[in-house]
């Protein structure tokens, strides 16, 4: 698992081949050698700064501005100062509903998908090399299925009139009439919160079992000597020695969980029809392509970029604890 | 067998099975109802009553689905072709050289990977419209690039680091130039890490929704699969038999996928995302 470390020496080499040669020639193959990496990066690099950087500088620009369709048809600019952060940050909607929406579902699913990918990947470190394969497979399909295509599977499921779980519900004689999952905000999140776990928690298994699969066994097994039990040997081997990859999982689902656009958008009044599901990601859009306040809407995703920012910034620092860059 | 043991495998036995239905039941779901002849009308159970080709037959030929997954096909090659291209040529000059602003170079490369493309979708809406690129497959393949580059870069440079540099050195002391050591000892030692690249590019440009939607709103002949999907939902919602077959034909060649590249996938993962 040691990818990044080079010798300084052997860093030396592969940087300056044509190191040794006689003078002119020599200066001459150092000048390309240092220019090597620039030309290797110069397509990406122009890629991103054109269209990633520039964008996200547009982005804060058009935070500030009144941007609407007049705007975007003539390219005119027209600067309100901090306004559409004001009218976003007094919203009652944003405290009663978007965040609460937003933050509470980003801590469930966070908590699911790590959980259930950890028990996951403990399972199947206990399985058969056959059974290991059987799950590793099936846990394919739920992980390759789109977000897209996913939820309108997950809104069928739940359908109000002809869903299976409706169906089941009723059979079991728990439900008299059919009942709409959509309508309410907190089951409309249960469903978004299956999905999304669904499609995610196979990412954490597999990595937490790559994890698990280089945990000393000697260790374990000194452990289980001394008379440690199972839960006693995970809480303070496996776990331990695990932590680098949990934090690095937990960070990267908090990132993707926070900004879940799709797997809302697509459910029944989830487009910004039934308000008190917008989550931050769909408010944004839903007031720039909805209505047409692209400033307003480049303000909400500002925010909810500072957000991820954050998140980042402490994903950075526990990387670069571990590991140089 | 002790019955402690039995009592293990008596669990474990249920635990995979738990999960395997929780697993594969959408993707059961979802091909059970697009072969069901009823699952139009809306009456189903479990098993289909009675199995059809139907709902494939009408959102192929009557729902323009051909054209549609002809779209993605063009947009997910192109894109995973450039961006395995763009991507590798990144990598290793991040991962093989010291060079000024190298480590402002890869937190830079680590934070955009974090934007929300609800941030980069008003801002790229207006800037391919000025190109105008708008409705057009290019506008939409540009964008997938430099969606699918961070991740790329990111993912690659942990196994361009792992290849032993003592190989290239005995390249060069074998009087190859460098562009020789890159295509004859480099590539080949990190195919792996391409093909998982690669299918994350794919991923994207096949699966991607809200681009989708908002830059080729205008022109329903250049939908991509993902959004035309929308088209079958909605004003009939009910067909749900079209809505699991047009599903099933976005599915199912990811999941293929998947399953044929897990183990490259996996190790790519680990050395990739995880340890950077």
């Amino acid at each position: 698992m040691t990818t990044t470390i080079q010798s300084p020496a052997a860093v030396g080499t592969s940087g300056s081949p044509a190191a040794g040669g006689p003078g002119p020639r020599r200066r001459k193959a150092i000048t390309i050698a240092a220019a090597r990496p620039w030309l290797l990066l110069a397509p990406a690099l122009i890629v991103l700064a054109v269209l990633l950087l520039w964008p996200l500088v547009r982005v804060l620009i058009f935070s500030f501005q009144d941007y609407g369709l007049r705007e975007i048809v003539s390219g005119d600019t027209n600067f309100i100062g901090v306004d559409n952060y004001v009218a976003a940050l007094t919203d009652p909607q944003l405290w009663s509903v978007v965040l609460p929406n937003t933050v509470l579902f980003a801590i469930a699913a966070v908590l699911c998908t790590v959980a259930l990918g950890t028990l996951v990947a403990i399972l199947m470190t206990n399985l058969s090399r056959f059974w290991r394969t059987v799950v590793g497979s099936a846990i394919m399909v739920a992980w390759a299925m789109p977000a897209v295509t996913g939820t309108y599977v997950w809104v069928w499921i739940f359908d109000a009139d002809n869903g299976i779980v409706n169906q089941l519900l009723m059979g079991a004689g728990l439900m008299d009439e059919p009942f709409n999952w959509f309508t309410n905000r907190w089951t409309f999140y249960l469903i978004v919160l299956i999905n999304v776990v669904h499609h995610g928690f196979p990412f954490v298994a597999i990595t937490v079992m790559a994890g698990l699969l280089g945990v000393s066994k000697e260790m374990l097994e000194a452990a289980q000597m001394d008379g440690a039990g199972p839960i006693r040997r995970f809480f303070q081997i496996t776990f331990p020695s695990l932590k680098q990859v949990f934090t690095v999982v937990i960070i990267l689902s908090t990132i993707w969980d926070f900004k879940v656009f799709g797997q809302v958008y697509l459910m029944p009044g989830g487009s910004g029809t039934n308000r008190s599901v917008l989550n931050l990601g769909v408010w944004s859009y839903v007031e720039s392509f909805g209505q047409n306040q692209y400033g307003f809407g480049s303000a909400i995703a500002v925010l909810l970029t500072l957000v991820l920012l954050v998140i980042t910034i402490i994903y950075i620092r526990v990387l670069m604890k571990e590991d140089e860059l | 067998m002790t019955p402690a043991r039995v009592r293990r495998n008596v669990i474990v036995g249920a635990l995979v099975t738990l999960l395997l239905v929780f697993t594969l039941f959408p993707a059961y779901w979802m091909m059970s109802s697009a072969f069901d002849a009823n699952a139009a009308s809306g009456s189903t159970g479990l098993f289909p009553s009675e199995l059809t080709l139907d709902n494939f037959i009408y959102v192929l030929n009557d729902g323009g689905f051909a054209v549609f997954l002809r779209n993605s096909l063009i947009v997910a090659v192109a894109v995973v072709v450039c961006s395995a291209v763009l991507s590798l040529l990144a990598s290793v000059a991040v991962a093989r050289f010291r060079f000024k602003f190298r480590t402002s170079m890869l937190l830079m490369i680590l934070i955009v990977q974090m934007v929300p493309m609800e941030a980069l979708v008003i801002p790229l809406f207006v800037q391919v419209r000025d190109l105008q690129l708008l409705n057009t497959l290019l506008g939409l393949i540009i964008v997938y690039i430099t969606i699918s580059l961070p991740f790329g870069i990111w993912m690659l440079r942990g196994f361009v680091a792992a290849v032993p540099v003592e190989l290239e050195e005995a390249a060069f002391l074998d009087g190859a130039s460098w562009w020789r050591m890159f295509r004859s000892v480099m590539l080949p030692l990190v195919m792996p890490g391409l093909v998982a690249t690669s299918v994350f590019s794919f991923i994207t440009a096949w699966n991607e929704f809200i681009f989708a939607m908002t830059m080729l709103g205008g022109a329903s002949d250049k939908y991509t699969v993902a959004i035309g999907l929308k088209q079958f939902f909605g004003e009939n919602s009910n067909d749900w038999g079209s809505v699991m077959a047009a599903s099933t034909l976005i599915t199912l060649p990811v999941m293929i996928f998947f399953i044929i590249v897990q183990g490259k996938l996996s190790s790519g993962l680990v050395a990739g995302a995880v340890k950077g």
